[in-house]
């Protein structure tokens, strides 16, 4: 008799030397690079999961960042005023094109409205040929005021905006937009004293304005600004009864609340000015920024809403995701858990060993995947021209998700398999 | 000598689609330290059912049993884990060796689950690869061996951690006379050195080669051949009653 192995009953209800987890880690690690496609798989299912919600929250925030700045951009305290019948419904596509406004108007109202802290008129014009040497381009030209660049934040990148000089007599000087200085100049060519030939008439360069970019699919960058007594004499030609007719003004507040008393006073006294009697309808119409901007943080709201769905979305699809692969992958492996249990592994030491595989993948898949989702939205944001953001949030709901479903999904079904007695794992196929 | 198996009115009852199916029908067995047994009967007579009763892969519906002097319906699936681990070494008839190792980490395996370190795994596993004449085959996968191979190879698993009992269910089934042969001498030899062994069996000349056949018919013993005798109430029970 082996008395040493015989399984006396103290021996058995002594605890056996348990398996360590350095030993469980191991044989994870060597399992998982054992079945190398089985693990990439899964692993796939992390990571496509896990980049995904990355992605898609990154496009979701920069596309609202952009928004934002869109907006902001804008002008947060300003409202224009345009020459024409106000709108009812519908949009009024000459908006702006009848000369019922006059630079005397603009600068009444900045004389008679005290909420106004300043004003700016503009006349202006689309697809004016301008040419240099034998470039021939076409852009948007507008005549204006010294308030402009502070109105509409313009600064300079070279030279100076017109001065006053040049507006008080109609000099032909040009400050340019960067789209045209980039269509009409080499880079390193010097712009400033140049000459340009607007609608056949020279004009020369005195600065080039700092880029704005995109808003609204409009290229801000594409435009001249010329004194608007020269726009008025040379370009367009005058039309109004008395003054210098213009398109409309600008007019900006200190806040949002002077904007609206503002509009209340500007309104009063243009009607006043252009006789229009009680009942009947203005010749002009206002928009007012702020009660855009205040729609726009509406539009913002259910942007971020809609984001915040989709990544929802995205979550779920990676979780069923990762869950599938992982459940499909234990169940393959009935059969592995009953020859491990009939050679004496014991239900615990099998669900640690499912549970370290489990958590490996999840883990590096994740990492994988947070670092794919990064890139891809990085590149999305690149193409696409809108702000890069990764919210941090993101890649820890997207990490906690895969490793939370990769426990579960691992976990689960193999701790079923791991209650199994030996022959029925065994037997199944 | 001592009794190593002491089974009393042992049944298992399977369900198959609300239908009770007794495959198992009252069996009383005893097989003593270093026997060296057959089983055999007709296909779907309960054999494997026994064995992995006996190789504590699956619990009886009823009855007692007790090993080498432990009652084992009392103990829980980590302590039959344990025996399976520490005190039975069984081989399959399908081999059931994991694909994705080599024939050295298969060997291995039980060690692990007995927290063998690691250089002590290497030399007993290549010491029973030895044993069963795979020396040259340690790194091999089992798609890469024959049938013979890979039932010496689940051999040596089974002996791997010095059972005292090892179990063999139609161990060349699969196997050709000449392969099964070499399979039965190697069970033969480890037998000679004291292990106690069963296998269930087909092939009559396999039998011939053990010391004691038992037959099976419908989930009964009929007979024990060789002149063994199977319990009953009159006979001595082992000393369970300690459990
Ligand atoms: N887990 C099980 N569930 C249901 N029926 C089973 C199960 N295991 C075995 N059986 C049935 O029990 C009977 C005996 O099977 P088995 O012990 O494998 O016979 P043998 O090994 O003698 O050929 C067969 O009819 C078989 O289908
Ligand atoms: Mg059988």
């Amino acid at each position: 008799m082996k008395t040493a192995r015989s399984p006396n009953p103290q021996t058995h209800r002594r605890k056996r030397r348990k398996v360590s987890l350095r030993e469980i880690l191991i044989m994870s690690i060597e399992t998982l690079w054992n079945n190398k496609l089985r693990t990439a798989l899964t692993m796939l299912g992390v990571i496509i999961g896990i980049s995904s919600v990355i992605m898609i929250t990154s496009i979701g925030q920069g596309v609202q960042q952009q928004t934002g700045a869109q907006i902001s951009a804008l002008g947060t305290n300003v409202m224009v005023v345009q020459a024409g019948a106000a709108r009812r419904g519908g949009v009024s596509q000459g908006a702006g094109s009848a000369s019922t406004l006059t630079w005397e108007d603009a600068r009444a109202i900045a004389k008679q409205v005290p909420d106004a802290k300043a004003v700016t008129a503009f006349l202006q014009r689309g697809s004016i040929q301008v040419v240099r040497g034998n470039i021939n381009i076409s852009t948007t030209l507008l005549g204006t005021d010294l308030n402009y660049p502070s109105i509409k934040n313009i600064q300079p990148q070279a030279g100076l905006f017109f001065t006053q000089a040049d507006l008080d007599s109609g000099r032909p000087v040009a400050f340019i937009g960067s789209t045209v200085r980039d269509e009409l100049f080499r880079t390193g060519e010097s712009t400033i004293g140049a000459d340009l030939r607007i609608q056949g008439k020279r004009y020369t360069v005195v600065g080039v304005a700092e880029s704005k970019g995109l808003s609204g699919g409009q290229d801000l960058d594409d435009a001249i600004y010329i004194p608007l007594t020269n726009m008025s004499s040379q370009i367009v030609g005058n039309n109004a009864l008395t003054g210098v007719s213009i398109n409309g003004f600008w007019l900006e507040a200190a806040d949002g609340d002077q904007l609206n008393a503002a509009q209340f006073q500007v309104t009063n006294i243009l009607r006043l000015r252009h006789g229009i009697k009680a009942g009947d309808v203005d010749d002009f119409r206002i928009t007012n920024f702020v009660d855009i901007m205040s729609t726009f943080t509406t539009v913002m709201g259910s942007l971020t809403l809609m984001v915040g769905a989709i990544a929802g979305i995205s979550l779920l699809v990676g979780g069923i995701g990762i869950a599938n692969i992982m459940l499909v992958s234990v169940m393959e492996r009935t059969r592995e858990i009953g020859i491990r249990k009939a050679v004496g592994a014991t239900s615990g030491s099998i669900l640690s060993q499912f549970l370290t595989e489990a958590i490996l993948i999840s883990v590096v898949g994740g990492v994988i995947g947070v670092g794919l989702g990064v890139a891809l939205a990085f590149a999305v944001a690149t193409i696409f021209k809108f702000p890069f953001v990764v919210p941090l949030w993101s890649i820890g709901t997207g990490f906690g998700l895969s490793l939370i479903v990769g426990v579960l999904a691992g976990g689960i079904p193999a701790r079923n398999a791991a209650k199994l007695n030996p022959i029925s794992a065994l037997r199944s196929d | 000598m001592a009794t190593m198996i002491w089974m009393e009115g042992i049944t298992q009852t399977f369900h198959l689609e609300g239908m009770d199916l007794p495959v198992l029908k009252q069996i009383d067995l005893s097989i003593d330290d270093g026997e060296y047994v057959a089983i055999m009967g007709a296909s779907g007579s309960g054999k494997s059912t026994l064995m992995n009763i006996i190789g504590c892969l699956d619990r009886p519906t009823s009855g007692l049993y007790i090993l080498d002097g432990s009652d084992l319906t009392t103990l829980d699936d980590d302590e039959l884990a344990d025996i399976r681990n520490q005190y039975i070494g069984f081989v399959f008839q399908q081999f059931n060796l994991l694909p994705r190792l080599s024939a050295l980490e298969n060997v291995m395996l039980p060690m692990i689950y007995a927290a063998v370190p690691k250089s002590a795994r290497v030399t007993a596993a290549t010491e029973a690869l030895t044993k069963v004449g795979l020396l040259d085959r340690l790194k091999s996968r089992p798609s890469q061996l024959s049938g013979g191979q890979q039932q010496r190879v689940a051999i040596a698993r089974a002996l791997v951690n010095h059972p005292a009992l090892v179990l063999a269910d139609e161990p060349t089934g699969a196997l050709d006379s000449k392969t099964s042969q070499e399979i039965m001498n190697l069970l033969t030899e480890l037998n000679q050195q004291g292990t106690t062994i069963a296998i269930v069996t087909h092939d009559a000349s396999v039998a011939a080669q053990t010391k004691r056949t038992i037959h099976m018919v419908d989930g009964k013993i009929v007979e024990a051949a060789n002149g063994s005798v199977q319990p009953s109430a009159n006979n001595l029970r082992p000393d369970a009653a300690i459990v």
